[in-house]
C-alpha cells in the first residue's frame, strides 16, 4: 500500500529524515515510532502531500505521489495531530465540505455522516460550531472526516492525544475494524502500549533513520530483549536512559 | 519593574528570532519592503512641502489654512491611532496565545497592564508615527522652525500616543467586561458601530466643503474667522496643534499650557487605564474564556438558495465557496472592516453628490467627464482598499487549516479560481455602483459612463488577480488577527502594485478620451493619425488588464503548490 524509497528530507541545514525506506502491505497497522524530533511527523506530512521530500520517491496504492498526487490522495484518509479545523462550521456541514472535497457528495454521503457521528459521538454536536468543541471531540471529528470517503489507507499522527480513555478505545477498535476489511493504517504514536497492543509491524526512527523494522516478536528478538515488553525494547533500541535523567533533574 | 522587562524581551526576542529563521529571500524582502516604505516616505514629503509652500505664499489666509491642515492631520491621525489601539488592545489583552499561561504566573496585575501596554502602543503606534515623520518634516522645512519645533514636537507625539493608546485600551477592557457572554462578536459590532459613527462625526469636524468654497461665507471676514475657529478644543489633536503652532508660525500662544494639558491627560489615562485594569480585568478574561453559544440562528433557506445558485459549479468548487462563505459570514472579526467600507463608500457617493461643477470657469461638459475619468482611478483605488481586506487575505484565512485542502485530492487551481470568483463579484457588485452611480450624479456622457462601467470591470479583474497571488506569496497561515494580514508586507506590495496598474490602466485611457472630447467639443471629426493612436493605446490597455488578470493568478498557483505546512 505504501512504498517508501530513499526518502530524505532537509530544513536548511537540519536533516530530519535521512534516506529512509519503508513497504506497509494492504491491511496491516503499521506503527511509526520514535522519540521527539526523530522525524516521524516529518515522514507523515510527506506522505500526506504537505511537504514535499528533497529526495526519494514514496508510492501509495501503487500512485507516484510525486506524479499523481491527486490519485495518490484520494485513497488516503488524513488524521493530524493537532486537529485545527474550520471553526465556523458545524460537525455536520465539515463533513459535508469533506465528501465534496473528495467528489462523493451524492455517494450515500447522509447516511454515512450519520453513522460516523453515532460512532464518534457526536451526534448531539452534529449542528454546533467545532468552535464550541473540545480538544478531543475535535479529534473525534477530525477521525470521522478521515473516514467519510472510505479511504484505503488511514495515515494518522499520534490518534490518542486529546482521547479519554473511552475515546482512546474507540480509535483502537475502529483501526483494527478498518483493516479487517482491507484498509490498512499507518499511525505515529508514543504511546508504546497502544502500538504494542494494536500494530501488526513497528518501524523505529531515530535522528531521521530507520533503525528498525518488523514485529514485536521480531524487533524482541533484533535487540535481544526476550519476554520483555516494547517499552524495554524500545529504549534498548534507541539507547535513552531518560528514566534516570529524569530523577537526577529534579535534585536541582 | 524587571517583570515588565521579561514580557518584552519574550515579545522582542520572538520577533528577533522570527526575522532570522529560515526563508529564502529574505534579505530582497527587507530590500524591497525599505525602498517602498522610503519611496512613500519621500512621496508624502514632497507632497506635503508643494502643498505647504503653496500656502505660504497666500497673504493672509495662507497662514490659516497651513494650521486648519496641521489640525486635519493630526485629527486624521488621532483617528487611525484610536482604531488601530482598539483593534491591537483587544488581541494583546484577551486574545493572544501567551495570555492563559501570562494569567496562570503570580504576576502582579500592574505588571501585566504596563507590559502588554507597551506592547499594544508599539504595534498599533509605529507605522502612523513613521509615516507623519515627513508631515512634521516638510511643515518645518517650509516655515523654516527651528530646533525647539522639533524637541516641542517630539514632547508632544508621546502623550499624543499616550492617549489614543489608554482610550483604547481602556474602551476594550469596558467593552469586554460589559458583553462578556456574547464575546468577541458583541464587542466588534458595538466597536464598529462606534468607528462608523465617529468617523461621520470626523468628516463633520472636518468640514472640508466650507473650507473650498468660500462663496458660502457672506464675508471675507466671515472665513478667515471660520478658519480661525479651532477644529474642537476638547479633543487631543487640537491640544497637540496648538502646542508646536507657535513654532512654526510665530504665534504667542500658550504652547507650555497645551504641552502640560498634553502630558497631565496622557498620564492620567494611563492610571486610569490601570485602575479599570486591576479592577476588571480578571473578570473580563475569564468571562470571554466561557464556551461559545454554539446554537446559532442559520438560515436553511439562506443555503439552500446558496446551493442552488452554485448548482452549475463542480462539486469541490461548488464546497469550497459554500465553506468560504459561510465561514466569511460567521466569522465576526470581518464585521467592523465590512462596516467601515460601507461607510466609506457612502461617504465616496455623497461627496460626489454635492460637488459644485457649476462654479467651476471650465465648461461643465469638459469638466464632469474629466471628473469622471479621474472617478474612475479614484473608484479603482477604492476597491482596491477594499481588496486589501478581503481578497488579499483570502488564502491566510484558510489558517492552519489549510492541511485539509493541501491533504485532499483538489487540484489547487480549483481552490485559487474558486477564492478568485467569489472575491470578484464581491469587488464588482460596488466597484460598478460607485462608478454607475457617481456618473450619473454628476450628468456624465453615456460614452463616459459606458467606458467607465467596462473599465472598471476590466480593472477589477486585475485587482482581484493580484490580490489572490500577493496572498498566495505572502501566506499569514498563523495570524492571530485577521484584520493585521493586510497590514504586512505583503499588503503593502499589492497596494503598491494596484495603485501601479490601476495609474497604467488610466494613463492608457487618458490620451484616448482627451482626443475623443476635444474632437466633440471642436466639433471637428477625428483624424486618421489619432484614430490610430486610439486604438493603439486602447489595444494596450486591454492588452495590460488581460495580462493584469492571467500572469498573477499563474504565479500564485505556483506559489501556493510549492507551501510547505
Amino acid at each position: 500500500m505504501i512504498a517508501i524509497e530513499n526518502l530524505s528530507k532537509r530544513f536548511g541545514k537540519v536533516i530530519a529524515i535521512d534516506a529512509i525506506n519503508l513497504d506497509v502491505q494492504s491491511g496491516e497497522i503499521f506503527g511509526f515510532l520514535g522519540p521527539n524530533g526523530a522525524g516521524k511527523t516529518t515522514t507523515i506530512k510527506i506522505l500526506a502531500g504537505l511537504l514535499k521530500p528533497t529526495s526519494g520517491k514514496v508510492t501509495i496504492d501503487g500512485w507516484d505521489l510525486a506524479e499523481h498526487p491527486n490519485r495518490a490522495k484520494a485513497v488516503v484518509g488524513f488524521i493530524p495531530d493537532r486537529p485545527f479545523l474550520y471553526e465556523k462550521l458545524t460537525a455536520r456541514e465539515f463533513l459535508k465540505f469533506i465528501a465534496g472535497l473528495y467528489n462523493c457528495s451524492s455517494n450515500g454521503v447522509a447516511q454515512r455522516t450519520d453513522y460516523l457521528l453515532r460512532l464518534f459521538d457526536l451526534s448531539d454536536w452534529q449542528n454546533e460550531l467545532i468552535e464550541s468543541f473540545s480538544h478531543g471531540m475535535k479529534q473525534r471529528l477530525v477521525m470521522a472526516s478521515a473516514l467519510i470517503h472510505q479511504p484505503k489507507l488511514i495515515i494518522v499522527d499520534e490518534p490518542m492525544v486529546g482521547l479519554d480513555p473511552r475515546g482512546a478505545r474507540l480509535v483502537k477498535e475502529v483501526f483494527r475494524g478498518f483493516c479487517a476489511r482491507g484498509g490498512t493504517v499507518f499511525m505515529s504514536t508514543h504511546t508504546l502500549e497502544v502500538a504494542e497492543e494494536v500494530c501488526d509491524r513497528i518501524a523505529i526512527i531515530q535522528e531521521g533513520k530507520i533503525i528498525a523494522v518488523g514485529s514485536i516478536a521480531e524487533l524482541r528478538e533484533m535487540s535481544g530483549s526476550e519476554g520483555r515488553n516494547l517499552d524495554a525494547i524500545f529504549f534498548k533500541l534507541i539507547g535513552g536512559d531518560e528514566g534516570k535523567e529524569a530523577i537526577e533533574a529534579f535534585r536541582f | 519593574m524587571h517583570t515588565i522587562v521579561a514580557l518584552l524581551t519574550a515579545k522582542v526576542l520572538s520577533y528577533k528570532n522570527s526575522l532570522q529563521g529560515p526563508g529564502r529571500g529574505r534579505g530582497v524582502r527587507s530590500i524591497i519592503f525599505c525602498t517602498m516604505g522610503l519611496l512613500f516616505w519621500l512621496g508624502t514629503y514632497f507632497i506635503f512641502y508643494k502643498v505647504l509652500s503653496y500656502f505660504s505664499g497666500i497673504a493672509v489666509i495662507g497662514t490659516l489654512l497651513a494650521s486648519r491642515l496641521l489640525s486635519m492631520v493630526f485629527l486624521t491621525f488621532f483617528s487611525l491611532l484610536l482604531f488601530s489601539n482598539v483593534l491591537t488592545a483587544l488581541s494583546t489583552y484577551f486574545v493572544s496565545d501567551d495570555l492563559p499561561l501570562l494569567n496562570a504566573l503570580p504576576l502582579p496585575r500592574r505588571h501585566l497592564y504596563a507590559g502588554r501596554f507597551i506592547e499594544t502602543i508599539v504595534n498599533s503606534s509605529w507605522t502612523v508615527l513613521f509615516f507623519s515623520f515627513p508631515v512634521f518634516l516638510a511643515y518645518g522645512t517650509v516655515y523654516g522652525a527651528s530646533s525647539a519645533y522639533y524637541l516641542t514636537l517630539a514632547g508632544v507625539i508621546v502623550p499624543f500616543l499616550l492617549i489614543a493608546a489608554a482610550s483604547g485600551v481602556i474602551l476594550i477592557l469596558l467593552l469586554v467586561h460589559i458583553f462578556p457572554a456574547r464575546r468577541l462578536k458583541d464587542i466588534l459590532v458595538i466597536t464598529s458601530i462606534v468607528l462608523v459613527v465617529g468617523i461621520f462625526i470626523f468628516i463633520r469636524f472636518l468640514q472640508p466643503e466650507r473650507l473650498v468654497d468660500p462663496e458660502s461665507f457672506y464675508l471675507v471676514m466671515d472665513y478667515i474667522s471660520n478658519l480661525k475657529t479651532p477644529t474642537s478644543p476638547l479633543i487631543p489633536s487640537q491640544w497637540a496643534v496648538n502646542a508646536i503652532e507657535p513654532f512654526l508660525f510665530g504665534d504667542t500662544g500658550d504652547w507650555w499650557f497645551f504641552m502640560l494639558v498634553l502630558w497631565s491627560t496622557g498620564l492620567a489615562f494611563f492610571v486610569i487605564g490601570e485602575w479599570v485594569f486591576e479592577r476588571i480585568y480578571y473578570d473580563a478574561w475569564s468571562k470571554a474564556q466561557e464556551a461559545k453559544t454554539a446554537r446559532l440562528t442559520r438560515s436553511g433557506v439562506a443555503n439552500r438558495v446558496l446551493e442552488l445558485m452554485l448548482k452549475p459549479l463542480s462539486e469541490r468548487s461548488r464546497v469550497i465557496i459554500l465553506k468560504d462563505l459561510k465561514v466569511f459570514l460567521r466569522d465576526t472579526n470581518q464585521w467592523p472592516q465590512l462596516f467601515l467600507i460601507c461607510a466609506l463608500v457612502t461617504i465616496y457617493i455623497y461627496n460626489f453628490s454635492v460637488l459644485p461643477l457649476e462654479k467651476s470657469p471650465l465648461p461643465t461638459f469638459y469638466l464632469q467627464n474629466v471628473i469622471s475619468f479621474v472617478n474612475l482611478a479614484l473608484a479603482a483605488f477604492v476597491i482596491a482598499a477594499v481588496a486589501v481586506r478581503f481578497t488579499f487575505p483570502s488564502i491566510s484565512l484558510e489558517g492552519q487549516s489549510f492541511w485539509i485542502l493541501k491533504s485532499s485530492p483538489v487540484e489547487l487551481r480549483t481552490v485559487l479560481w474558486s477564492k478568485f470568483w467569489v472575491n470578484f463579484l464581491f469587488l464588482l457588485l460596488p466597484a460598478e455602483l460607485l462608478i454607475i452611480t457617481t456618473n450619473v450624479l454628476m450628468n456624465a456622457t453615456h460614452f463616459m459612463i459606458v467606458l467607465s462601467a467596462i473599465s472598471i470591470a476590466g480593472m477589477t479583474f486585475g485587482i482581484t488577480s493580484l490580490g489572490i497571488c500577493l496572498g498566495a506569496w505572502f501566506p499569514r497561515l498563523k495570524s492571530e488577527n485577521v484584520s493585521q494580514i493586510a497590514t504586512g508586507f505583503g499588503g503593502m506590495l499589492y497596494m503598491i502594485l494596484a495603485v501601479c496598474f490601476i495609474g497604467l490602466v488610466v494613463t492608457l485611457e487618458a490620451r484616448p478620451v482627451y482626443l475623443f472630447f476635444i474632437s466633440r467639443m471642436r466639433g471637428v471629426p477625428l483624424t486618421g493619425g489619432e484614430i490610430t493612436e486610439i486604438a493603439a493605446l486602447f489595444t494596450a490597455a486591454v492588452l495590460l488588464l488581460v495580462l493584469t488578470f492571467i500572469l498573477p493568478m499563474r504565479l500564485g498557483l505556483r506559489k501556493l503548490s510549492e507551501l510547505e505546512i
